[in-house]
């Protein structure tokens, strides 16, 4: 569904990814994790070809995407995004920021979006919150809001950056609640979080990025119980 | 106390010209801030295109209109365009007055639009919308309206350097004033007179910018 091959980046002499190879299997949920600086956002904006890659190659759903050839926006179209502070629009209504995107990407009808939009926040536990502007809600409303909004555009892979970073401890679990039921229903995603336990129930796997590479892959079991480097034991230990 | 009496006295022979000459005064600011908005629009979309030319464009018409007083632009429009066509003194003076204030704009609306925060961009750009889809539709309505409270100060400033068009003969206030105090030997009392009148419409403009900044807050 997803894979980089050989991804390079680098910020001017930092290099920040270094070779990093990743296959993401439809409907899989892989969580990424590492300490900070280690490149797990510069990972995911490559993705999203929010940054250009200086070596290596990125397919999604099988096709090799060329930033010369193809249009970024079409591509990024398919790749949903969450990010760690919402970037929700605080001009439009929570509907609007959902029905945005599909009627002026996909030139869908108004009437259409609405129908779609009001499902999704339906979905997400927002119907009643449509028409309001997102400065009135909490944080993890917002945040499940931006996940309406993505899934708006029916991506076929979803990206979260510490979707739960910025919210405050008794509002994450409204957040990963949606995000695990996401999963149940077959979404691919990728997810970037220092929540452990959404890890260990509903990652298929745990991958763990170092000075921009991957050095460990595995299933959550064996990622937290039988860790093959050193760096992921010392890692396991700070977080748990 | 007799100071008092004389203005009052001023004031009461001259309102009913001066309020005529106000009109003037806001019309000739209305059109300038009106013409100076659209190529403030203008030139900052040049600054922040990704076309070396048109920043550079952009950047000399700035330079220049901050880096020369008001009144000599006043002058070399009025004798370059009156050479060119024949145009009233009120048409050459807003003109003037609209390309000034399009430099000044132009920052305001260049600053607001780079003060959007940057994740509003990559969350449009994740949702497939390009680049002018994003602008138009997420980045402007949020610059536009941090740009209002400036544009006030703007207008202020404006409307106190439209009194520079007396010096090609737009019957303005200050112009008005000039006439009146020659005419009447009261200089000290009209020019009292004519700075009251322009502190009245500067508080009035004042308040209702204040009210449409409390009416932001309240909707943030
Ligand atoms: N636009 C940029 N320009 C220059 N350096 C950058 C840029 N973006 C990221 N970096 C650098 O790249 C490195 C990796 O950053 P990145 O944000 O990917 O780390 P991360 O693993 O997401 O960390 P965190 O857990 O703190 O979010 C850091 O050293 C950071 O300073
Ligand atoms: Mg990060």
């Amino acid at each position: 569904m997803l894979k980089g091959s050989n991804i390079h980046k680098s910020f001017g002499d930092l290099e920040v990814l270094k070779g990093i190879d990743l296959e993401v299997a439809p409907s899989e949920v892989v969580v990424l994790v590492g300490v900070s600086g280690s490149g797990k956002s510069t990972l995911l904006r490559c993705f999203n070809f929010l940054e250009r890659i200086n070596e290596g190659s990125i397919e999604v759903d099988g096709q090799v995407v060329d930033p010369k050839k193809h249009k970024l926006s079409n591509i990024r179209a398919e790749v949903g995004m969450v990010f760690q502070h919402f970037n929700l629009f605080p001009h439009m209504t929570v509907l609007e920021n959902v029905i945005e995107a599909p009627m002026i990407v996909k030139k869908m009808k108004k009437a259409d979006a609405i129908v779609l939009a009001k499902g999704l926040l339906d979905k997400v536990g927002l119907a009643d919150k449509a028409d309001v502007y997102p400065s009135k809600l909490s944080g993890g409303q917002k945040q499940r809001v931006a996940i309406a909004r993505s899934l708006a555009m029916e991506p076929k892979v979803l990206l979260f950056d510490e979707p739960t970073s910025a919210l405050d401890p008794e509002l994450v679990g409204e957040v990963l609640g949606v995000m695990q039921q996401l999963a149940q229903e077959g979404m691919t995603m990728v997810v970037v979080t220092h929540e452990m336990k959404f890890a260990r129930e509903v990652a298929d796997r745990v991958i763990m990025l170092d000075e921009g590479r991957i050095i460990e892959s595995a299933d959550p079991v064996t990622f937290f119980e039988n860790p093959s480097h050193e760096r992921t034991k010392q890692f396991i230990q700070l977080v748990d | 106390m007799e100071l008092l009496e004389t203005v009052w006295d001023v004031f009461l022979r001259t309102y009913p010209g001066f309020l005529e000459a106000t009109l003037i005064t806001l019309k000739i600011t209305a059109v300038a801030l009106v013409l100076g908005t659209i190529l403030g629009l203008l030139f900052a979309l040049m600054k922040i295109s990704r076309s070396k030319l048109l920043q550079t464009i952009a950047n000399l018409y700035i330079t220049v209109i901050r880096g020369t007083p008001l009144i000599v632009q006043i002058m070399f429009l009025y004798f370059g365009i009156t050479s060119l066509i024949v145009l009233s003194g009120f048409w050459a003076g807003a003109i003037a007055l609209g390309i000034h204030n399009g430099a000044y704009i132009a920052e305001i609306f260049r600053g607001a639009i780079q003060g959007i925060d940057k994740g509003q961009r990559e969350a449009s750009s994740s949702l497939g919308m390009t680049r002018s889809q994003s602008m138009r539709r997420i980045v402007f309505p949020q610059a536009l309206k941090r740009s209002i409270p400036p544009l006030g100060n703007q207008f202020i400033i404006t409307l106190k350097d439209s009194s520079l068009v007396y010096i090609i003969s737009v019957p303005e206030l200050f112009s008005m004033a000039n006439i009146e105090a020659a005419q009447s030997f009261q200089s000290l009392e009209t020019y009292l007179v004519v700075g009251v009148y322009y502190l009245v419409l500067v508080m009035i403009f004042t308040y209702l910018l204040k009210l449409y900044e409390n009416k932001l807050n309240v909707d943030k």
